[in-house]
């Protein structure tokens, strides 16, 4: 292959973008490349930008950080959590509303759920706006079945959102699912617990998610395409069934627990002096109106 | 005209083809065979007829649907192969296709047509047989040699039909068939070449036979949503293993994939333990209807997505999970109208459509309208979003929940009190008066954990919960009655 000439606009592309700032100063106009070729071209101090399609994932500040601007399609996404079941819809359910709200019903796509550690309950999924008739249950048990029934949907490349629970999980099997996933159309999520942060994974976007008290989500993005992010992402997630019971009181519930921590030697205390007369009144005291 | 000749024994020799040794078993086979082959090739077309030891079929009228001549050759060939088709010949008329197939040259487009068939030998032409001897004796080898004999002589001296024979092949008179039609019932039997041990091993058979099916299916424009595999036990079997077994299977919704059915059938298959050899297999098609296909492209290319095929092809994956882990375990979610958080949601096989009749009211009318609006939510109180199988009790202390860490009611009480009209047994349409309702006084709070999120817990009566028989002195209850006969439970996240 000949070396290509120096008035190749890729040259000067590739020597000025050491000096330049990254993710500003827009290209200049000798620099400009055909779109086909920017996208082709990945800087490392750039977020990258997804050739394939993305889905939203509903938070604002959360699609700020993702290559794209939202869950990749057509390749996996981990979501590792320090227990199962705590906070899986409150992160992904409002990337999959929009599953639930467009076209015809007959049309729309299915979402699986893969061995969930718990049932699902469709009426406090319909709070979050997920429709129980798009949802298929596969209740596999062994690590082989949760691998196999995966690898099979997958291949298929016929639903909507796939949620896997692999609470095990070798990495070579994890490389395994994103070949396949890679002719998906739709987003394929992980969900693995928080002890597999340390091992490596094929996945190109993981995500360390945790629950806040004061209705929020954090979020840590461990690796993505782009420069790794220190900050944790602050997301703001109150159930939507819940919207209508917070009163101010329970604006920060984190409070409430201080005040729990404080009281609770004073109540022990109390119990042991004047009995049962006195716990009654105490637990009246949480009895929100 | 594009004349297609299956030639299914192997290439008679120059010698006369039936030898008197003929084994006893060889001509049922031949035969059958050529039925099977025939109802498969159905599929293709329906002008097939059969010659003596081939199946011949006009497709003409039929390349652009499957893709095109070659896309068409292809397709016969790799499928024949499995049902027996030792050699293809293709040729604008039947007994030029049969004639070269015999001769083993495939292509009878690559010449004139006279010239390829001048060159053939004598014996590829079956009306050439009675006569073959007396015509090898003025010494004709080939086709173009018979034909070089005076005409007016060789129909005097021979029958008409052998001049009758020559001038169809070369396409100078039409040809007359007698049309094979497809049986209305599909039940086919397949002796197998050796015993079959184990279940997973009879794939191979099920699967000529699956082949068969499909060209039957696709002949009759239907799709299958029972079939039956019977296998009978060869002879040499222990007393106890009995005739045969049988296997049936359902899908939901008609099809004729002959890879879907297949997988289906190895699924099953290994699960199954057959008692004794197998020898012969049969295949019947249960339930049949009609199936409508999708409209091909008009381009050749068709690869472009319709909503109904993902659809289809997801049903079809979740049959095949549904077949390895069991149908109880693939699950479809039916909301009900009821307060009790244990049945206010139903998971049926996912084997049944997705709108069962048993949905709902609010469900079925918009399915009804086809274009169901923004999901309402059935109850505006909060509803978790996994829930536990069973509660499970929470330590108690200081007066308080604890799950982790001590608990933080946040919400509540949402007494659910109800359940007196169900009992236990109602499912199986046995109700007895004594059997305990399943009648729960429950009152669900939300609670908040540090590390475990926001959680669905309830307080009841120790002797009211998990579906004891309620006591007519149940009182009002809550965090200000008595605490001692009460539990606290965790049943749901709202995670």
């Amino acid at each position: 292959m000949p070396i290509a000439p120096l008035d190749n606009p890729l040259w000067p592309e590739f020597s000025d973008s050491c000096a330049e700032p990254p993710l500003s100063a827009p290209p200049r106009a000798r620099d400009a490349l055909a779109p086909a070729v920017e996208a082709m071209v990945w800087r490392a101090d750039q977020l990258g930008s997804s050739t394939s399609s993305v889905l939203s994932s509903g938070f604002a500040e959360l699609d700020a950080q993702l290559p794209g601007g939202g869950w990749p399609c057509g390749a996996l996404t981990e979501i590792l959590t320090a227990q199962f079941s705590i906070l899986e819809w409150r992160l992904l359910a409002p990337s999959l509303r929009p599953l639930c709200e467009s076209g015809k019903w007959a049309h729309r796509p299915s979402i699986i759920v893969i061995g969930p550690a718990q049932a699902p309950h469709p009426p406090g999924l319909r709070h979050e706006g997920i429709d129980e008739r798009q949802l298929i249950w596969i209740q596999a048990e062994t690590p082989a079945e949760r691998l196999w029934a995966t690898e099979q949907l997958l291949k298929s490349n016929a639903f909507g959102a796939l949620v896997a629970w692999l609470p095990q999980v070798r990495h070579e099997q994890i490389r395994r699912l994103q070949v396949l996933s890679a002719q998906c159309k739709a987003p394929v999520f992980l969900v693995r617990p928080i002890t597999a942060a340390s091992e490596s994974s094929a996945a190109p976007l993981r995500v360390l998610a945790r629950v806040d008290p004061d209705w929020c989500l954090q979020v840590d993005i461990l690796k993505r395409k782009g420069p790794p992010l220190d900050e944790t992402l602050q997301l703001s997630s109150v159930p939507a069934g819940l919207q209508s019971v917070i009163t101010a009181r329970l604006r920060q519930p984190s409070l409430l627990f201080d005040l729990v921590s404080d009281h609770s030697i004073q109540r022990e205390a109390i119990h042991h002096a004047v009995g049962r007369a006195a716990v009654s009144a105490q637990t009246d005291r949480f009895t929100p109106h | 005209m594009l004349w297609a000749a299956l030639l299914l024994a192997p290439k008679p020799t120059d010698s006369p083809p039936i030898e008197p040794r003929t084994e006893p078993r060889s001509e049922p086979t031949l035969e059958a065979t050529q039925r099977a082959v025939a109802t498969w090739a159905l599929q293709f077309t329906p002008r097939v007829s059969l010659a003596v030891d081939a199946v011949l079929m006009e497709v003409l009228a039929s390349t652009r649907l499957f893709g095109g001549k070659r896309a068409l050759r292809d397709r016969v060939w790799t499928q024949g192969q499995e049902l027996g088709v030792v050699q293809l010949g293709w040729g604008p008329t039947s007994l030029a296709a049969l004639a070269l197939a015999r001769a083993g040259i495939e292509n009878g487009f690559k010449k004139p047509l006279q010239t390829m068939l001048d060159a053939l030998p004598m014996g590829t032409l079956s009306a050439v047989a009675p006569h073959h001897l007396s015509l090898a004796h003025i010494g004709c080898r080939t086709l173009g040699d018979i034909r070089a004999l005076p005409r007016g002589g060789l129909s005097r001296r021979f029958d008409k039909h052998l001049l009758l024979a020559l001038d169809q092949a070369y396409g100078l008179q039409p040809e007359v068939h007698e049309w094979v039609t497809a049986p209305e019932q599909f039940q086919e039997k397949l002796e197998l070449m050796a015993r079959v041990e184990s279940a997973p091993a009879l794939l191979f058979g099920a699967r000529r036979l699956l082949l068969q099916m499909a060209g039957w299916l696709a002949a009759r424009h239907c799709g299958v949503s029972a079939f039956t595999l019977r296998w009978a036990h060869d002879s040499l079997r222990a007393k106890a293993a009995g005739v045969g077994g049988e296997l049936t299977l359902r899908t939901a919704e008609p099809t004729r994939d002959i890879e879907h059915l297949g997988r289906l059938l190895a699924e099953h298959l290994a699960r199954t333990e057959l008692l004794a050899a197998v020898g012969e297999l049969e295949l019947v098609a249960l339930e049949v209807q009609r199936l409508e296909c999708a409209s091909g492209s008009l381009f050749m290319a068709s690869d472009a997505a319709h909503p109904g095929e993902s659809s289809a092809s997801l049903q079809q994956v979740l049959e095949r999970v549904a077949a390895r882990l069991g149908p109880q375990r693939v699950l479809r979610p039916v909301v009900r109208a009821d307060h009790r958080l244990d049945a206010m949601c139903q998971w049926h096989a996912s084997q049944t459509p997705p709108a069962a009749p048993s949905a709902a009211p609010s469900v079925a009318q918009s399915v009804a309208k086809g274009t169901a609006k923004k999901t309402n939510p059935c109850t505006h109180l909060p509803q978790p979003t996994f829930v536990l199988n069973e509660p499970l009790k929470l330590v108690v202390r200081s007066n308080r929940p604890c799950f982790q860490g001590p608990l933080q009611l946040l919400a509540g009480p949402q007494r659910i009190e109800g359940g007196w009209w169900d009992r236990e047994g109602d499912g199986n349409g046995v109700s007895e008066d004594g059997a305990p309702s399943r009648q729960e006084v429950r009152d669900y709070w939300v609670a908040l954990s540090r590390h475990a999120g926001l959680l669905w817990v309830f307080q009841t009566r120790l002797s009211d919960s998990l579906g004891g028989t309620v006591r007519a002195e149940s009182g009002p209850m809550g965090p200000s009655a008595d605490c001692a006969g009460s539990a606290w439970f965790l049943h749901g996240h709202f995670g």
